[in-house]
């Protein structure tokens, strides 16, 4: 088979991908997660003309970890930005279907977005801490949203560095600039940033991407730390990392949510040929 | 598109792994006939042979790990080393095998090898190991359905010698040791199918990604086997 040929026989299977709604069957057992957190319904993004990602049906559990995997272009980060309405900063992008957390639809008329991202929170390929003190940007939240009480304000900070495994490295210098960390422990600071205003979900873009093998790992451990006690999504272009992090995988190819399993069965069985190929590195 | 390098090393693997199949298959034939002509010199042989093959399933599975390791492979390319390491396991004690044959050689005389048929059970059992191979190569789902029903004839090629090596022993002048000795042969023999039977399982689970081995009727015909 030529190369062109089995480029328009993939696609043409993109054609043909399964669009029923994918619920993974096997549930792992955490304490009061598994239920949908996010629903997508024939939920299409559209730059202008453009159908970046087509018609996703999917339930993202709670509490779990959710890999979003596929080649570059394929719709996984807008679909991830599309959760908290990031995509919204982009003039002209709009979306058809419904995508609805808690039930609630993301892109209803009176969705409070400030609210919606207290809820929803995220963390971006590069670190991007603010130019001020470590203490500051993790109090840039709670105080956007009204906290001024200083005593209240620390207890924040202390326990979202805690939980984003940083507290032991910076308590020491917490009003020391937080451009001075390593770019490891500003990611982590992002994460603790985010988590700062107690939000439900956590959106990754390629947290990792920018990150050393020792920083990275130390991310990893704390998404798994963080499994349990929020939904987890994370859009990242190393397999091994999915695999390793992640308690469900997407795949994505060309806007379309191909196949959508448990990260084990995923990587050992993949029920669609295009996922095969993918994550064996027989296109990319 | 061209395959990339790391499908090349999984051919290179499967390669090494067919060969060893060979050898190992080759060396359980020359056992029986061994011990059918009672050859010394061949059973020497048998047991270099026997050394060379466990060398080279530990070389083979050292390139597994190193594979595992490097390449991190997933899907069908986990499953493929997977199959191989295990496929490469039985392989290798399917070799023992033929060497406990021959340790049998010098418990048993022509006269008492005469009133069994090992050689036809030796054939099918090698039959099996042969087309196990031949579906791991073609990744043949089917022949290894059906190298799983021929283990059925084995059992009863093996229960048939139980029976008339029980009846013999009742016998006051039954040469006891000797016939302990014909009963070995035929388990060994009927081990081999057995492992052949796994190298088919691991096949299903190479092509289906699914662990066919002790399902529920599986566990029936374990149970089964085990009140015959």
């Amino acid at each position: 088979m030529t190369a062109d040929s089995r480029e328009t026989s993939q696609k043409e299977q993109v054609k043909t991908a399964n669009r029923e709604i994918y619920l993974p069957s096997e549930r792992k057992n955490i304490s009061g997660g598994g239920t949908p957190h996010v629903v997508a319904k024939d939920f299409s993004i559209y730059y202008g003309e453009f159908e970046a990602v087509k018609k996703v049906n999917a339930d993202i559990l709670s509490r779990y970890v959710t890999a979003i995997i596929g080649p570059s272009g394929c719709g996984k980060s807008t679909f991830l930005r599309a959760i908290n309405r990031m995509n919204d900063l982009i003039p002209s992008c709009h979306t058809t279907g419904a995508l609805r957390f808690d039930g609630e639809d993301i892109y209803g008329k009176f969705t409070d977005e400030v609210l919606l991202r207290k809820k929803i929170g995220m963390v971006f390929q590069k670190p991007n801490p603010f130019p001020k003190s470590i203490f500051d940007n993790i109090a840039y939240g709670p105080r956007l949203h009204g906290l001024n009480d200083r005593k209240q304000l620390a207890e924040i900070v202390e326990r979202s560095l805690r939980k984003a495994a940083l507290w032991d490295e910076v308590s020491d210098r917490l009003d020391k600039n937080a451009l001075g960390l390593s770019g490891g422990q500003q990611q982590r600071l992002c994460v603790a940033r985010a988590l700062a205003v107690e939000p439900e979900i956590l959106l990754l873009d390629e947290p990792t991407s920018a990150l050393d093998p020792k920083a990275t790992a130390k991310i990893e451990d704390l998404i798994q730390e963080l499994r349990g006690s929020y939904t987890i999504m994370i859009v990242t272009h190393n397999m091994q990392q999915a695999s390793r992090v992640s308690d469900y995988t997407m795949f994505f190819y060309e806007g379309v949510l191909v196949e959508y399993a448990r990260t084990a069965q995923l990587f050992t069985n993949p029920k669609d040929r295009m996922t095969e190929d993918y994550i064996t590195g027989r296109f990319s | 598109m061209s395959d990339r390098p790391v499908h090349e090393l999984i051919k290179e693997l499967s390669e090494s792994l067919v060969q060893l199949s060979d050898k190992v298959l080759q060396n359980f034939y020359n056992a029986l006939t061994a011990v059918k002509n009672q050859d010394e010199q061949q059973a020497r042989e048998i047991r270099l042979v026997d050394d060379e093959i466990d060398l080279t399933e530990v070389r083979l599975e050292e390139r597994c790990l190193a594979f595992l390791a490097l390449q991190q492979p997933v899907a069908r390319d986990l499953r493929t080393i997977v199959t191989i390491m295990k496929i490469n396991d039985d392989l290798e004690r399917i070799g023992d095998l033929a060497v406990h044959i021959i340790e049998r050689m010098p418990e048993i005389n022509s006269e008492m090898l005469d009133k069994f048929d090992f050689e036809t059970m030796g054939h099918h059992a090698g039959e099996m190991t042969a087309r196990s191979i031949e579906a791991f190569v073609n990744k043949d789902r089917i022949l290894a359905d059906r190298v799983e029903a021929m283990d059925e004839e084995i059992d009863a090629m093996h229960s048939a010698v139980f029976k008339k090596v029980a009846r013999q022993m009742k016998d006051s002048e039954a040469d006891i040791d000797q016939l302990i000795a014909a009963l070995s042969i035929s388990r060994y023999i009927e081990r081999m199918a057995d492992h052949a039977t796994r190298i088919a399982g691991e096949v299903i689970y190479l092509v289906t990604g699914e662990i066919a081995r002790h399902s529920e009727s599986s566990y029936e015909k374990l149970i089964q086997s085990l009140k015959d």
